[in-house]
């Protein structure tokens, strides 16, 4: 059957990664696009929250969609990784890179696990916190300075994880032409230093108690 | 041995229809009765493969390298000839047909060399539909760029490295019989000997270079595609692997070898540079057309080229040929390269290199003006050199780099022993004494994609063979002769390396004796010297070679020995035929045999032949047979450059 | 021209079933003029005459075009110079005293056959999967009837530059074959007479390079740092989109 020998082939794997990736941003940017509100009152957060949970349908169906493609996301990514270590079994005795500037696509396995982990402890502090004033959960949760520095570093390490993410999506889609190159590069630095931005900016906002 | 050209009747333009009519033809049914060996996978043997297996034939395609894709073709650089007269500028098949054998000398066998231009343009269309990317013009269509000794531009090109997407568009079609079944492909086999039953070339023995094993192959017909001889002489811009053992198997088995003092020498390759060089590269012979070859007029001056002043140097292809200057055909910058060289007038560590100064060239046309043209050439010396030719001047040298010699072959394409084709540069067929560039690539892939099919089928359909395994006792008796043999290598290396030579040092003493004395100028003085040092030098080698390993295993210098001991033994062939043709014709020019002019001086009323060499056994002497060349459409002139 | 002494840290392995192990030799007076493999065929020449084994490697042209060659030198393939390979790699670039460590080319496809020798026929597989417009010899239509742009002959021809060595497999991390595959499959796409079979040409050849065993792309651009004929990753990015299309609207 064709779609099952294309999502087996390697590059069917690949495309795989690249729309629940491209999946992932959008939620990112839906996910960027509530928390700005918290830049203007915390109060405009707890509505915009209340709203959303006024629709327990799409809630329900968005959330377990989210984590459906998450899920097909790390399964698939994990994948291969183990494939690929077994396809170089042996290792080189000096072991160098060719290609400079290659931090972010070297690590992808490590950022993306550790996005993972900081996914699982987002998702409790939030859940585990007071149901109903998500606002207040925020504010207690940002009141913590490791909690906050934790935050932080895993939004340093999303962009990083993105920066080469984003990338790998427009080359498996296939959009690499030399005409292209320069928006490319751009978009490959702006879309994560926006995402780094936005959410590095909440736990500062609240550490400096200007959040309320 | 009796050589029947079995060129067709009628006249010249169409004896290549006649014959195709008056061959026999194997109807597509049988064809998969057949079995075809095909050893070598350059142009001539991929294209041969491909087409015969796509013919319905089973073929047996045998590589030296890890892969049909790294023969030596792929190392071409300029292009490739057709007549498509697609510039308009007045080419045509006659054309292109008198080019090649006025090039030749009027060394070569007329009814060969129409042919060769009449199936040229099938090649180019052949290619594109392949996918091989020409490069192409604005609109779309082919570009062409010219080349030496003709007038036209006929020249099709893919950057500069034509002969590779021409051998890549050979391999993949041999790539798709090989996925079809009907190739049966094995790599890393060298070819040791060929195995006849009843006179007929009916199969051969191969070792197989991981495992050591020799191997019995049988078939139909056998067709060698086993390139040129050209690494006799050690140094040479050839492939390491590049050797004569297939063709020298051959002839010691009854196959006539032609020609083969005939190798052409490169007049701008990047010279030696030290006794531990390997090989030979090639620059673009167009250099000459800006640069200007110059040495010290003192010999042993050791001055920096930019400390001899004007007066002090010697522009001797400007000052000996004022109407040609710097432009003299290659056989005649080649030798006069050597010339200075020889007189002690040489640059460089080793003084066996000219200047090729582009100085004045930059100063009249300016940096960027010559960057244009040479950019690419510019970069790849100064990877090799490390000296910038912007700043300094180039060195140069002269090397071997084609041999226009080969197995003797008549209009099909078979040798003298019937059954055993061969194709490509390890046949005489179509350059007569001198090839001009570009065809090497146009008879490689004629003889493959246009005249082995024709050929193949007229045998099979002309001669009744029997089924033939491997298991015949001529099988097992080739193997155990070269068993036998690769014992006898071994036989001197028993008692460890003291006092021993390596393989390498004796190639390179062969090398140097027939450079020095069979190279770019030969005479029968030197001839017969070297005729005279050659035994000393195979005895010991047979004596003294040591050989790490053992036969049954990968053995890179037991390859490498075996491959020199036939060089041994055809390097005598070589001298013998210099030494037979007292003329000088194209690139075999015999310091007796001269114009006033240096220029090579033709000997049509008694050397208007092709030298045949026989073998007729060990230690006994060649025997010569000639094929007369008879023109019957053209009139040899004298070559002039004028 | 000056000389150089240096050592040599180089992976000997006897044949396919034996471990390897890293051997060190000492070269003194080696001319800076020299290639990378002529400095290697001095060394066997010396452990030639101290009656040890030579050290295997494959090299036919030695001026950078058949692909024959390669190793990885001090970590990277064909070493640290870009766009060459091993055989047009010179001494100079290296400096007196130096370690040079010599490894083969590493992939769970290329099986090691003696010290850097490896096996890369998984690449001719590949090419048999597809690598080719079906045309029998003859009948062909005049070359100039179907017109070719430039630019699209200049793309073609880039990416039909490879040389197949098996540089971008050893460098890869993930042991993938793409650029060698994409790069072939991108050439005759990008032809006209590539038109008939491109669907079924990116399906098989993809096919033929997974079943090889050669690992996911994961676009570190290892592969296009070190192509000695700097063949460029857009051909991978080709090559997903041309399987994607042909295995959706196929």
């Amino acid at each position: 059957m064709w779609p099952i020998i294309f999502l087996k082939s390697s590059i069917g794997k690949k495309w795989v990664m690249a729309c629940t990736g491209l999946c992932l941003i959008f939620f990112l940017f839906s996910h960027a696009a509530g928390n700005a509100t918290l830049f203007y009152s915390t109060s405009l957060f707890q509505s915009y929250a209340d709203q959303l949970h006024s629709h327990p349908l799409i809630v329900s169906l968005f959330s377990k969609g989210l984590f459906a493609v998450f899920a097909i996301h790390i399964i698939t990514g994990i994948l291969l990784f183990l494939q690929n270590r077994k396809a170089r079994p042996q290792k080189y005795k000096v072991h160098k890179r060719a290609f400079k500037n290659s931090i972010a696509s070297r690590t992808m396995i490590y950022s993306g696990l550790f996005i993972l982990l900081f996914a699982v402890i987002h998702t409790a502090a939030v859940s585990f916190g007071d149901h109903g004033v998500i606002a207040h959960t925020v504010s207690t949760m940002f009141s913590s300075f490791v909690l906050s520095m934790f935050y932080i570093v895993a939004f340093v390490v999303l962009a990083l994880h993105i920066s080469h993410g984003l990338w790998s999506m427009l080359q498996t889609f296939g959009v690499n032409h030399p005409r292209y190159t320069w928006i490319i590069h751009k978009i490959t630095y702006a879309v994560p230093l926006f995402f780094l931005l936005l959410f590095g900016a909440i736990p500062f906002l609240f550490l400096f108690g200007s959040g309320n | 041995m009796e050589l029947n050209s079995a060129v067709p009747e009628g006249p010249l333009a169409e004896k290549w229809d006649n014959h195709r009519f008056s061959s026999k033809l194997v109807n597509p049914a049988n064809r998969r009765k057949y079995k075809i060996i095909i050893v070598g996978t350059g142009l001539a043997g991929a294209s041969a493969a491909a087409t015969l297996a796509e013919q319905g034939y089973n073929i047996d395609s045998f590589c030296i390298q890890d892969s049909p894709r790294r023969a030596h073709s792929i190392a071409a650089q300029g292009g490739i000839n057709a007549a498509k007269n697609y510039q308009n500028d007045g080419d045509s098949i006659r054309r292109l047909f008198y080019d090649t054998i006025k090039g030749g000398d009027f060394r070569s066998r007329e009814a060969n060399v129409y042919r060769l231009a009449q199936v040229s343009n099938s090649i180019i269309d052949q290619c594109v539909a392949q996918g091989v990317p020409f490069a192409r013009e604005y609109g779309g269509t082919l570009a062409n760029r010219s080349f030496g000794g003709a007038q036209v531009s006929r020249t099709f090109y893919a950057r500069g490295q034509t002969g590779q997407q021409l051998l890549l568009g050979a391999y993949s079609a041999l790539s798709r019989q090989i996925k079809a079944k009907k190739v049966s492909m094995h790599t890393r086999k060298e070819m040791m000997d060929i195995v006849l039953v009843g006179g007929k070339a009916r199969g051969i023995i191969t070792r197989d270079i991981i495992t050591g094993k020799l191997e019995k192959h049988a078939a139909d017909a056998v067709i060698l595609a086993t390139g040129g001889y050209g690494n006799a002489y050690f140094l040479s811009t050839n492939a390491m692997a590049s050797n004569v053992t297939a063709a020298w198997r051959a002839h010691k088995k009854g196959a006539g070898f032609a020609n083969p003092c005939f190798v052409q020498i490169h007049p701008t390759c990047i010279p030696v540079h030290g006794d531990y060089q390997s090989k030979l590269t090639l620059m673009s012979e167009s250099l000459r057309n800006d640069g200007r070859v110059w040495v010290p007029k003192k010999p042993g001056d050791s001055r920096p080229p930019a400390s001899i002043p004007e007066e002090d140097r010697d522009y001797y292809l400007e000052n000996k040929y004022p109407s040609f200057g710097n432009l003299v055909p290659r056989d005649v910058a080649s030798r006069n390269a050597k010339e200075q060289c020889d007189a002690g007038k040489g640059v460089g560590n080793t003084q066996l290199a000219v200047y090729l100064d582009f100085a004045e060239a930059i100063k009249r046309d300016g940096e960027a003006s010559i960057l244009k043209k040479y950019g690419n050439l510019f970069q790849m010396y100064e990877k090799i050199t490390d000296s910038n030719p912007l700043h300094e001047p180039m060195m140069i040298y002269p090397a071997v780099h084609y041999t226009m010699g080969g197995l003797w072959v008549d209009y099909n394409l078979m040798t003298t022993i019937p059954g055993l084709f061969a194709v490509g540069e390890c046949n005489f067929s179509d350059h007569g004494a001198n090839r001009l560039g570009a065809s090497a690539l146009m008879q490689g892939l004629a003889d493959g994609y246009f005249i082995i099919g024709t050929a193949v089928a007229n045998y099979l359909g002309s001669t009744s063979l029997g089924h033939v395994a491997a298991d015949k006792p001529e099988f097992t008796k080739a193997l155990n002769g070269v068993d036998d043999r690769i014992e006898k290598l071994l036989r001197s290396s028993k008692n460890g390396p003291a006092g021993k030579v390596t393989v390498d040092e004796i190639h390179k003493e062969l090398g140097l004796l027939l450079w020095d004395h069979c190279g770019m100028a030969r005479n029968k003085q030197g001839l017969e010297l070297a005729l005279a040092k050659l035994p000393a030098i195979q005895k010991k080698f047979w004596n003294d070679v040591y050989i790490p390993g053992s036969g049954k295993e990968l053995n890179q210098s037991l390859e490498r020995a075996g491959r020199v001991a036939d060089f041994l033994e055809f390097a005598e062939i070589m001298i013998h035929d210099a030494l037979d043709r007292a003329e000088s014709c194209g690139c075999h020019l015999r310091e007796e045999s001269q114009t006033a002019e240096n220029e090579a001086k033709r000997d049509d009323e008694n050397f208007s032949y092709v030298s045949v060499w026989e073998h007729k056994g060990a230690g006994v002497p060649p025997a010569l047979h000639k094929e007369p060349l008879v023109f019957e459409d053209i009139v040899p002139s004298q070559r002039s450059y004028k | 021209m000056s000389e150089i002494d240096i050592s040599l840290e180089i992976w000997r392995q006897k044949d396919s079933l034996a471990s390897g192990v890293f051997e060190t030799y000492s070269l003194q007076r080696i001319s800076t003029d020299m290639s990378f493999l002529e400095m290697l065929d001095v060394l066997n020449e010396q452990l030639t005459r101290e009656g040890k084994d030579p050290v295997a490697f494959d090299h036919d042209c030695r001026e950078g075009i058949c692909g024959m060659c390669g190793a990885v030198v001090n970590g990277i393939a064909h070493g640290p110079e870009p766009e060459t390979t091993l055989c047009q790699l010179h001494m100079r670039h290296f400096k007196s005293g130096d370690t040079i460590v010599i490894e083969p080319f590493r992939s769970r496809v290329f099986l090691p056959i003696k010290d850097l020798m490896v096996d890369r026929s998984g690449f001719d597989r590949i090419i048999q999967a597809g690598g080719y417009v079906s045309v029998n010899t003859g009948g062909t239509p005049d070359a100039n009837a179907i017109p070719v742009p430039s630019t699209t002959a200049e793309l073609a021809m880039d990416a039909a530059a490879c040389i197949g060595c098996g540089a971008c497999v050893a460098s890869c991390p993930n042991g993938a074959a793409m650029l060698f595959t994409g790069a072939k499959i991108a050439q005759l796409s990008l032809l006209p007479q590539g038109q008939q079979e491109r669907k079924e040409r990116a399906l098989s050849m993809v096919a033929a390079m997974d079943n090889e065993g050669f690992g996911n792309c994961t676009n570190e651009r290892e592969c296009e740092t070190v192509c000695p004929k700097g063949i460029s990753i857009r051909n991978i990015a080709r090559m997903n989109s041309e399987y994607f299309k042909a295995s959706f609207f196929s």
